[in-house]
């Protein structure tokens, strides 16, 4: 009886069968592939076939000004887009919250629609936005006798693709934290009012602390996703002016599709994770240790 | 966020927080539910339809029926891609049994996109390459040398190639490739603009300048910002023009060590940035902008590529003229390239037959593709009244005894993007020309130590 | 809220519009712009067409062999429809057996499963372009269709929801005499319909809206998908404008559509799972 007992409870992974083969030939594979991988010098160009190298890609990269320069890069944008982003989604979130039930569908919708727009539309569009000759940007601004470099300045280039970033992804953050602030309970407001408690006062002392799980939540996916910016910059930019725009996401892009070297970008991908991990744990601890 | 992308791009996405969704869950999930009763055959029907043409197309694609089917790849996306395409739909016409499947790819990505279809067995049967990229692929191993157009059952002459051209396509004394155009830098001036600042010759009509001196000279008569007399566009490829014009060297030992940090370019370079800084004749450079400032008659002259012109004749409100690019250094030299036709290596019997007499159909009409903005690759064919009566065409293709190709390096891709880099940091004053040339050739040089100790070890050196 | 007072709503609600008629003038400029000529792009002088004309749209849908635009849309199509079934089909399998069927090792074996929505896709990329080469599946619909099926996050969901449904309902019909299977398939599944709708639509969007993957997976023009392909119109000189807006907006009509039909199930799934950034 046991060993039926046993037989049948191992045959519930039937059920798991075809996730598991998909599973363990695209997810594990590549993972693993990838850590070896990382290890040869593996250039698709050259005549010869791949060899080990040690740690030599990871020391490589270490060593590469342009490594350096794309997580600086890559660095700017999350710095200047993850703030900019929560704060933005959060007051729309508020100030949608205050209208009636009914009509916050449209808003919902409104805010919400650029997300679904594929990254090659809204990099054409913005693209033809910020153009210096022939842009919508500097047509509005040409009355003034105004002319701005956009995207063809180094020192300009990132701030625009962050306020691109934001027009495309804004809603995306809104819409979860509107749902968070659904959920604060009516009576908590009125408690703090009766207490004589301000807006402001509200704000913090009730809204924030009760919007914290969902708070946290939006700001760690959303520093992972800007960490791995790639479509903006490869769309607007290619990486330009000088590099400036050029994430890191894209260097690997560059150097594995480009180049055609898979093992250096095999490397640079996975030191592109310990930063995202490192980041993401310590973010997790430092919201964890404040509750 | 769109962010995630690669097969993985759904397990990037994050864990669901049951915190905060737990409470409006059940009114929610049911109105979701009221939408799904008969989806799923809706859906399955999609999935059919859409499938169903993708089988059949492919079908098609295997079988051909007894006709040969030729696939036929390049870069042409623009303009000149429809050019291409009427051109191969008359070979079709005029060749019954022969059908061409076309494939265009951006160029920016169709050197990668070609090698690796070549290295996967997925070559084309035809396919164009620029003249200097055929030794990187002719090693690579996927091409078929074309020595054979030039037998008399072809009847192609080698003798109607310029040599500069067809040199590239050597390579151990076999050629890989039949040049099909020479496209040239020249210079691109706004008639009007010149009119108007009185930069005429006697019969009053717009004069282009030949020289250094009359090039400052009417850059800075046509500068009146926001007009400018000039524009950097392609920088990669003007400085490249300029330092060939200075005789800078670029490369020793065949593309084994890079040298192009030396005094001839480091002149040229500081003449380009001086265009800017000390002339006051040229806006910061912008890239593509630029060039659309030409288009919009706010700029007096550029420098740009004879396939260019393909784009202006669209901006039938702009009078343009061509020229071949004035003399700024000691010697004229211009750049340029060409586009090669090539075959797959197996190539053989009928489609070999069908191939061949593509290539010979589109060398034999190159004048009806240089209309759109090229200028043919054959010597006959430039002395014709018709190509003659091609004004811009022309006028650049009279450099053509001194144009030069890239040089040949292993490298191309770092090569390629160091020198964008250094022209773009100079242009803009973001380092010296010597520091910016000397960025560039340590970066090439460490590709190149690579690519050597690579070889060593792999016993190919 | 309860406590706004009036002037609060007011400025709210002028907030609120002024926001999303921020956010939606981009779209309707393109689709303005869209019937504008070349060379009116190029000069803008103002922000509706001074001469309409359809010849943008004329110039794609008249050059089918040379932009295959329908083509593309087969493409994605068929690309998203086939990821979107295959994933909820093996998905939903999994995530019941990891839910309920007291698999042995079944919790560390979910652990590692859910280990790996930590790792960001691009450390996937490299390799498996390599696997795909070497299965000969670079430049089929084939390179897009398989690898999203290993995706977590379906499962990771779908396990979740699974847990909310009462075991009282599988006991019954287990006493019934049915089988795992058709408890699964007649019991568990029309529960799960609207997790399954919602997961649905995010696999759907995600697989539409990929531009990395096909990008780099994808040689030929005609393999290509919407996004891909209208990144063609992009090229590395020609202003094409006219064109590439009118295609834009031709890739966009059906998402927008999609969106104004579905767009309260969309946003309400993801306020209930919060899972979209």
């Amino acid at each position: 009886m046991p060993t039926s007992k046993t037989l049948y409870r191992w045959s519930g992974y039937l059920f798991m069968l075809p996730y598991l083969l998909a599973f363990a030939a695209f997810l594990v594979a590549p993972l693993l592939f990838g850590i070896g991988l990382s290890f040869y010098r593996w250039e698709m160009l050259s005549p010869v076939p791949p060899q080990w190298h040690g740690l030599g890609n990871y020391s490589e990269a270490l060593t590469d000004t342009y490594f350096w320069k794309a997580v600086w890069a890559t660095l700017r944008f999350v710095i200047m887009q993850v703030p900019l982003n929560i704060g933005l989604a959060l007051l729309i979130a508020l100030a949608v919250n205050e209208i009636p039930r009914g009509a916050q569908a449209f808003f919902r919708a409104s805010f919400f629609f650029p997300t679904i727009v594929s990254i090659s539309v809204a990099g054409i569009l913005w693209r033809w936005f910020y153009s210096s000759e022939f842009g919508l940007f500097n047509a509005f601004l040409s009355p003034f006798g105004w002319k701005a470099p956009w995207i063809t300045d180094p020192a300009w280039a990132m701030k625009s693709i962050v306020m691109m970033t934001l027009w495309w992804t804004v809603g995306g953050a809104f819409v979860i934290l509107l749902a968070g602030l659904h959920q604060i309970p009516a009576h908590y407001y009125e408690a703090a009012a009766i207490d004589g408690a301000n807006v402001f006062q509200r704000f913090i002392n009730v809204t924030i602390p009760s919007l914290r799980p969902v708070l946290l939540f939006v700001v760690v996916m959303n520093i992972i996703g800007s960490f791995q910016v790639f479509g903006q910059t490869f769309m607007i930019t290619r990486g330009g002016p000088e590099h400036s725009t050029r994430s890191l996401v894209q260097y690997i892009y560059d150097q594995a599709f480009g180049n055609y070297r898979m093992g250096y970008g095999a490397a640079m991908s996975w030191l592109l994770f310990v930063i995202i991990a490192v980041i993401s744990f310590a973010q997790f601890r430092i919201m964890r240790e404040e509750r | 966020m769109g962010l995630g992308g690669v097969g993985a791009n759904v397990s990037a996405r994050p864990p669901q927080n049951n915190n905060h969704a737990a409470a409006p869950r059940a009114d929610g999930w049911r109105s979701i539910d009221a939408i799904t009763g008969k989806a799923w055959f809706w859906f399955a029907l999609v999935v059919i339809l859409c499938a169903a043409p993708y089988a059949a197309y492919q079908a098609v694609q295997l079988s051909g029926g007894g006709n040969v089917t030729i696939r036929y790849w390049n870069g042409f996306t623009g303009p000149d891609g429809r050019t291409m395409l009427r051109l191969v739909r008359r070979f079709e016409r005029e060749n019954p049994g022969i059908s061409v499947v076309m494939q265009r790819i951006d160029w920016a990505t169709y050197y990668n996109k070609l090698f690796v279809a070549g290295i996967g067995d997925r070559a084309p049967d035809l396919f164009v390459l620029h003249a200097d990229m055929t030794p990187r692929f002719q090693q690579a191993g996927f091409m078929k040398t074309m020595d054979h157009m030039f037998s008399p059952e072809w009847g192609m002459s080698l003798a109607d190639f310029d040599d500069n051209v067809t040199r590239y396509q050597k390579v151990g004394g076999c050629y890989y490739g039949i040049p099909l155009d020479i496209h040239m830098f020249g210079l691109y001036y706004n008639k009007k603009l010149f009119r108007e600042a009185g930069i005429v010759d006697k019969r009053g009509e717009a004069r282009p300048p030949q020289t250094s001196g009359e090039f400052l000279d009417a850059a800075r008569r046509l500068t009146k910002p926001p007009r400018w007399g000039f524009v950097f566009t392609w920088m990669r490829n003007v400085a490249y023009t300029m330092m060939l014009q200075w005789g800078g060297a670029f490369f020793e030992n065949d593309g084994a060590k890079c040298v192009m940090n030396n005094p001839e370019n480091v002149t040229a370079m500081s003449f380009c940035r001086d265009l800017i800084a000390k002339y006051k004749v040229a806006p910061s450079p912008e890239n593509f902008d630029a060039w659309i400032g030409f288009r919009q008659g706010k700029v007096g002259m550029v420098l740009e590529g004879v396939w260019m012109l393909a784009d202006l004749k669209k901006q039938t409100d702009l009078e343009y003229g061509g020229a071949p690019v004035p003399q700024f250094g000691p010697r004229q030299a211009d750049f340029t390239s060409a586009h090669v036709l090539c075959m797959r290596k197996g190539l053989d019997g009928r489609k070999l037959d069908a191939v061949s007499r593509l290539v010979k159909f589109l060398s034999d009409n190159s004048l009806d593709w240089a209309e759109g903005g090229q200028v043919p690759a054959r010597r006959s064919l430039r002395e014709t009244p018709r190509f003659r009566a091609m004004e811009p065409q022309w006028q650049f293709s009279r450099q053509i005894p001194y144009v030069s190709f890239h040089p040949f390096t292993p490298m191309f891709g770092e090569y390629t993007s160091e020198l964008d880099y250094m022209a773009e940091r100079v242009l803009r004053g973001t380092a010296t020309p010597e520091e910016a040339l000397k960025t560039a050739q340590d970066k090439i040089n460490e590709a190149l130590e690579r690519r050597r100790q690579m070889l060593e070890r792999g016993g190919k050196l | 809220m309860a406590i706004a007072t009036r002037t609060q709503t007011r400025l709210a609600v002028a907030l609120s519009a002024l926001g999303s008629f921020v956010i939606l003038v981009p779209v309707a400029l393109m689709f303005v712009t869209a019937f504008k000529p070349d060379a009116e792009i190029i000069r803008f002088e103002s922000l509706l067409p001074r001469v309409w004309t359809l010849d943008n749209f004329r110039d794609i849908f008249g050059n089918s062999q040379e932009i295959p635009i329908f083509r593309w849309l087969a493409n994605s199509l068929f690309i998203s429809m086939s990821v979107t079934a295959l994933v909820l089909a093996v998905d939903s399998l999994a995530a019941y057996a990891l839910a309920r069927l007291d698999l042995p090792y079944g919790r560390h074996v979910f652990l590692v499963i859910v280990a790996t929505l930590m790792v960001p896709g691009q450390v996937f990329l490299v390799p498996v372009y390599l696997m795909l080469n070497a299965l000969g599946w670079l430049d089929t619909p084939l390179a897009l269709i398989v690898p999203p099926i290993a995706g977590v996050f379906g499962v990771f969901l779908l396990r979740q929801f699974f847990l909310t449904i009462p075991r009282e309902l599988e006991e019954a019909a287990a006493i019934d005499g049915c089988s795992r299977l058709r408890v699964f398939w007649e019991i568990i599944l029309p529960l799960a319909r609207p997790a399954l709708c919602t997961l649905g639509i995010f696999v759907f969007i995600g697989s539409w809206n990929d531009f990395l993957g096909p990008l780099v997976f994808l040689d030929s023009v005609d393999n290509y998908t919407l996004p891909v392909g209208i990144a063609l119109f992009q090229t590395s000189y020609y202003a094409e404008y006219g064109i590439t807006i009118a295609a834009s907006v031709i890739c966009t009509l059906p998402v927008l559509i999609v969106f104004l039909l579905f767009q309260k199930h969309i946003i309400k799934g993801v306020m209930l799972s919060g899972l979209k950034e």
